[in-house]
């Protein structure tokens, strides 16, 4: 009847086919081929670092040196700026019209989507923040992120503290060479001091967390958290008010300070002059105060002049090691007396150094230029040069078992060995034979060819209140209640007999009660010391003084170098007389503080070379 | 009165009605998947989008009723009228401030209409009534032509809008007229130019090149050439192994055939070069796989076919998504035109099957329906409800997995959207109760 009844079932058969067809394409983008599957999990999934907070550091009576601070980076969402948002927000940064188009179009291109916020302004500071949280809750489209940066509640010792910056190509590549993959790109790392030296301990360990993220990136739902091990607490051997004294003391100066514990070793202080506050090298100004502190300022102030400036001559403190190593040889004994012959080597006017404390008290050149000829020539009967040789071969091996001409191994990072001439080095320089005492000898007195940093010089002071043997210098206390530090444990014996130290540390007594180190009288505490004066021949001569007190059982013993500071006594010697006043004192006197300002007042610089 | 309504209830068709309600019952827990925010995102039930799909399905529920108790005539006398209602609106509607781009809706305070899905319903029941009354016969060329401008004015207006989606639906009136008697041919000239449409826009797409003889052809002229081999070959063919008597005839339709060829490739060519602009040949490159573009033109596909693709074997669970429900909108459009996505990434490919399957079996029921009746008028309505639907449901699922470039259309029972609950809705209750009028004569 109806000639197209059959039809239907052509109808039916497309229906049939497109069901089979979507069939067959469902079957394979969710069954068989899993690339998909695996696009979608790109798109939702992500994983993010956590960064682990930095280690703190803290004085050794664990007050803070370097915490945390929160600073705020400001964000921008280009895609949600409203109309009136963008004249107030013109008007909250203070941006004209060109300045706003362009923030936009940096926060649009590149890296930067318009449906995702970005940075426009990095690191601000919790008072700029201040000023203009008011206003941001208004603003849908900025907000401010925080985030943790180093804060310096004390703003003090900065060369040891060091600095961190973030990390730049080279040492990205290099730590990923040494297998270390803890950095990415945007992560701080220690640069210098304490930041470098136990970068691996304060960094701490990372975390991640997966979620599952929207559209726009926001985080819906955590799949998966890894906390972050937060980086481990420092415990330094710094003393916060004995470092604040120091560098209020070597303030408009150039030098160095350095005090030890010599019963352990401990640095108590470690002043670098001149000095900056550490938190000018953090933030957002880190770059612009770097380039001034680095480039244009010809007093090197990020230089830690105490571990790294080696090229020091010790003057006359270096007496004291001659006379000991020359007890111990034999070759002096306490009552031993030489005249003071001017015509050898210079001296100033004193009374007769017939015995080794008058020598040691009046700090007499040609006394010790005497001591340092029968240390070099022993043996007579061979010929000058061949007895100068084995002499001084021996001498060496000697003065360095005092720590000099290597470095010592203090915990912190650019140390520099020092330098004791030898035998290889005046061969090289005059030749093989061509070189005898008397072409060396203003090593007697400290001058010459040596060069001893401020720690060694320090360390000396140690030595000798300690009768014989330091523990190496170190700045760490303990590392979040573990003690990990057995290397600064170990004692180091001189070469010198304990017998021999008695004489000496008498002879610096009186260096103190009625030498050259008069400055440094402290009452009711029985000082001894050294001074010394550097020659200089561009301007005035350096300042040196090495001290320790009490003379009996000794707290503190310290080093304190003045450039040009014309001579020991005169700089050195009173600084170091303050800080170890303050130091077993607990406080000063009102004379004391009053002497305090008057030498931190004091600009000593050098116009020929300072001000360039 | 009761008597009556009980004879409604007896001779309705409940595979149909159950197949109806289990699609609107799905359809609404993954439409409201799609919008799910989360459990702990308090939203009030009424205004939320599901919470209006609730209220809009409710009301299709309640007006179908009504209609189920309408008599079968009424129906049918009305067609014209409200298929002229609606061309009016259709008019109108472009006077309306455009929404998205197009000019589609008549906004009310708090609810919009869309008359394009009203016309599909009126349309179906003007064409039934057309073939269906006396005295026309759809062989002849004035029922032909009348037919034709029924469709075709409805379709231009909406081509206006411009819905490209809902106008490529009216195509599926072709399969009606086939059934009543349309030539064959018609389907296989559609199947042939789609052929030809798909290998030529391929060719321009992938900017392909071939070599013969050293020389380089471009893709479409290399296929023109191929079309006319094809030719000659054919042509020897004829030429010696078809009887003389029947070579005439053979050897024109294959020149017409050849022409139609030819003239749709050129004019491919043409379209493609002059007509599209760069979004459309992207859509095309990124539909053909030539070309990836996750971030622009392709996003939408590429996160859909992700979210597809993730649901695996068995999916992830009901509003378990993570790439298209509201709470994550990986996939834009997610609770419109793609919302098969939802369904394929929470039910996996087992759920997605017999998702096919349920929606598939509920067309055909409706083909073997309107094959069992004595009216014409029935018969051909029927077909027109599963066409359209089933254009709905190859355009869009096609889409979605990444069969056919990126067009606007919605699922029937599935998208969020009123006007197409109603209007599809309606279009089943009317098939039910002139389904359950099939035992009383009516001509
Ligand atoms: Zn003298």
């Amino acid at each position: 009847m109806d000639p197209f009844k059959n039809r239907q079932w052509v109808v039916i058969l497309i229906i049939i086919s497109v069901g089979l067809i979507f069939s067959f394409r469902l079957f394979y983008i969710q069954v068989i081929n899993k690339d998909w599957s695996e696009r979608a999990k790109q798109i939702t999934s992500k994983t993010e670092n956590i960064q682990p907070p930095r280690g703190f550091i803290y004085d050794r009576n664990n007050q803070l040196l370097v915490g945390a601070e929160t600073i705020y980076d400001i964000y921008i969402h280009p895609s949600i700026i409203k109309l009136k948002d963008s004249s107030a927000i013109c008007k909250l940064f203070n941006l004209s019209n060109n300045d706003f188009r362009e923030i936009i179009k940096n926060a649009s291109s590149g890296y930067n989507v318009p449906y995702k916020p970005s940075v426009f302004i990095e690191s601000m500071t919790q008072q700029e923040h201040a000023k203009i949280s008011p206003y941001l809750g208004q603003i849908n489209s900025v907000f401010a992120k925080p985030k943790i940066d180093r804060g310096y509640p004390n703003p003090i010792a900065a060369h040891l503290l060091g600095y961190i910056r973030r990390i730049d190509e080279n040492q990205f590549k290099n730590t990923k060479a040494q297998g270390d993959f803890f950095y990415t790109k945007n992560d701080f790392i220690g640069i210098t001091g304490l930041e470098k030296e136990y970068e691996l301990l304060l960094r701490g360990e990372r975390g991640n967390i997966n979620y599952l993220k929207d559209y726009a990136g926001n985080k819906i739902e955590t799949v998966n958290k890894k906390p972050p091990k937060p980086g481990r607490s420092l415990y330094t051997t710094l003393d916060i008010e004995l470092q604040k004294l120091g560098e209020k003391l070597m303030e408009n100066k150039i030098g160095s300070i350095v005090a030890i514990e010599p019963s352990t070793g401990e640095v108590l202080a470690m002043v670098s002059a001149p000095s900056y506050n550490p938190s000018s090298l953090t933030g957002r100004d880190f770059s612009e105060n770097f380039k001034i502190f680095k480039k244009n300022d010809s007093l090197k102030p990020l230089i830690n002049r105490p571990v790294y400036n080696d090229k020091y001559r010790p003057g006359s403190i270096f007496k004291l090691v001659q006379a000991l190593i020359a007890l111990d040889d034999g070759v002096i004994l306490p009552e031993t007396g030489f005249s003071c012959n001017k015509n050898i080597i210079g001296c100033h006017n004193h009374e007769r150094p017939d015995n080794l404390t008058k020598a040691i008290k009046h700090s007499c050149n040609p006394y010790f230029f005497q001591v340092y000829k029968r240390l070099i020539m022993k043996d007579n009967s061979k010929n000058v040069f061949q007895t100068s040789r084995e002499g001084l071969a021996i001498w060496e091996q000697n003065i360095k078992t005092f720590g000099f001409g290597d470095p010592l191994g203090i915990d912190l990072p650019e140390e520099k060995s020092g330098f004791i001439p030898n035998v290889d080095f005046y061969d090289k320089w005059y030749g093989k034979k061509r070189w005898a005492f008397s072409t060396i000898y203003s090593n007697s007195i400290g001058e010459g060819e040596i060069g001893v940093s401020p720690i060694q010089m320090a360390n000396l002071a140690s030595i000798i209140a300690n009768r014989g043997y330091y523990y190496t210098p170190h700045v760490i206390k303990k590392i979040a209640n573990e003690n990990i530090l057995k290397k600064f444990k170990i004692k180091h014996r001189t070469c010198v007999d304990k017998k021999h130290f008695e004489v000496v540390v008498k002879a610096m007594n009186e260096v103190v009660n009625k030498g050259t180190g008069r400055n440094a009288r402290i009452d009711s505490i029985e000082v001894c010391g050294k001074t010394g004066t550097v020659e200089n021949k561009t301007f005035n001569d350096h300042s040196v003084f090495i001290s320790f007190a009490p003379m009996d059982n000794p707290k503190i013993a310290i080093a304190v170098y003045v450039e040009y500071g014309t001579w020991g006594s005169k700089w050195a010697a009173p600084i170091a007389s303050l800080m170890m006043e303050s130091f077993i004192k607990g406080s000063l006197s009102k004379k004391s503080i009053e002497k305090v300002n008057q030498i931190s007042q004091a600009v000593i610089l050098n116009p020929n070379t300072d001000f360039k | 009165m009761k008597y009556r309504n009980l004879s409604i209830w007896r001779n309705i068709d409940k595979p149909l009605l159950i197949m109806y309600l289990l699609l609107s019952v799905i359809g609404y827990f993954i439409m409201y998947s799609s919008t799910f925010k989360g459990l702990n995102i308090q939203t009030d039930f009424w205004s939320a989008n599901y919470g209006k799909q609730f209220v809009w399905i409710i009301i299709t529920l309640f007006i179908g009723f009504f209609i189920l108790l309408l008599d079968g005539s009424f129906i049918k006398n009305t067609a014209y009228f409200t298929y002229g209602f609606v061309l009016l609106l259709l008019i109108l509607v472009l006077l309306m401030p455009p929404i998205k781009g197009a000019r589609s809706w008549f906004y009310f305070s708090g609810f919009s209409i869309q008359p394009s899905e009203f016309i599909k319903l009126t349309l179906s029941l003007s064409i039934a009534k057309l073939l269906s009354d006396v005295g026309s016969r759809f062989q002849e060329f004035r029922t032909k032509l009348k037919a034709f401008f029924m469709i075709i004015i409805p379709a231009l207006l909406i081509a206006v809008q411009p819905d490209p989606g809902t106008m490529l639906v009216f195509a599926c009136f072709i399969f009606v007229l086939y059934r009543e008697g349309l030539s064959g041919n018609f389907l296989l000239i559609g199947l042939f130019t789609v052929l030809i449409a798909v290998v030529g826009i391929f060719l321009k797409a992938s900017n392909s090149v071939f070599h013969l003889a050293g020389n380089a052809i471009s893709g479409n002229i290399f296929f023109g050439l191929i079309l006319i081999l094809g030719f000659i070959f054919s042509f020897i063919i004829i030429r010696y192994f078809v009887l003389p008597r029947y070579r005439k005839k053979k050897i024109q339709r294959l020149i017409i055939i050849t022409l139609l060829g030819l003239s749709i490739s050129g004019g491919i060519n043409y379209v493609y070069d002059s007509v599209f602009s760069e979004r459309h040949r992207t859509r095309f490159q990124i539909m053909f796989g030539i070309k990836e573009d996750r971030k622009g033109a392709g996003y939408n596909i590429y996160q859909a076919l992700s979210a597809v693709g993730s649901g695996e074997g068995l999916g992830k669970g009901y509003l378990k998504g993570t790439l298209s429900n509201d709470k994550y909108k990986h996939v834009p459009e997610q609770n419109t035109d793609f919302i098969f996505c939802v369904l394929a990434e929470e039910w996996g490919f087992l759920g997605s099957f017999i998702f096919i399957s349920l929606y598939l079996s509920t067309l055909i029921r409706m083909i073997l329906i309107a094959e069992r009746q004595r009216s014409k008028f029935t018969r051909i309505y029927g077909y027109c409800v599963s066409g359209i639907l089933f254009f709905h449901f190859m355009i869009n699922i096609a889409m979605v997995i990444g069969l056919a470039p990126v067009i606007g259309i919605p699922l029937p029972f599935f998208s969020k959207g009123g006007s197409a609950i109603f209007s599809f809705g309606l279009m089943v209750f009317i098939l039910l109760r002139l389904d359950s009028e099939r035992k009383v004569v009516l001509r």
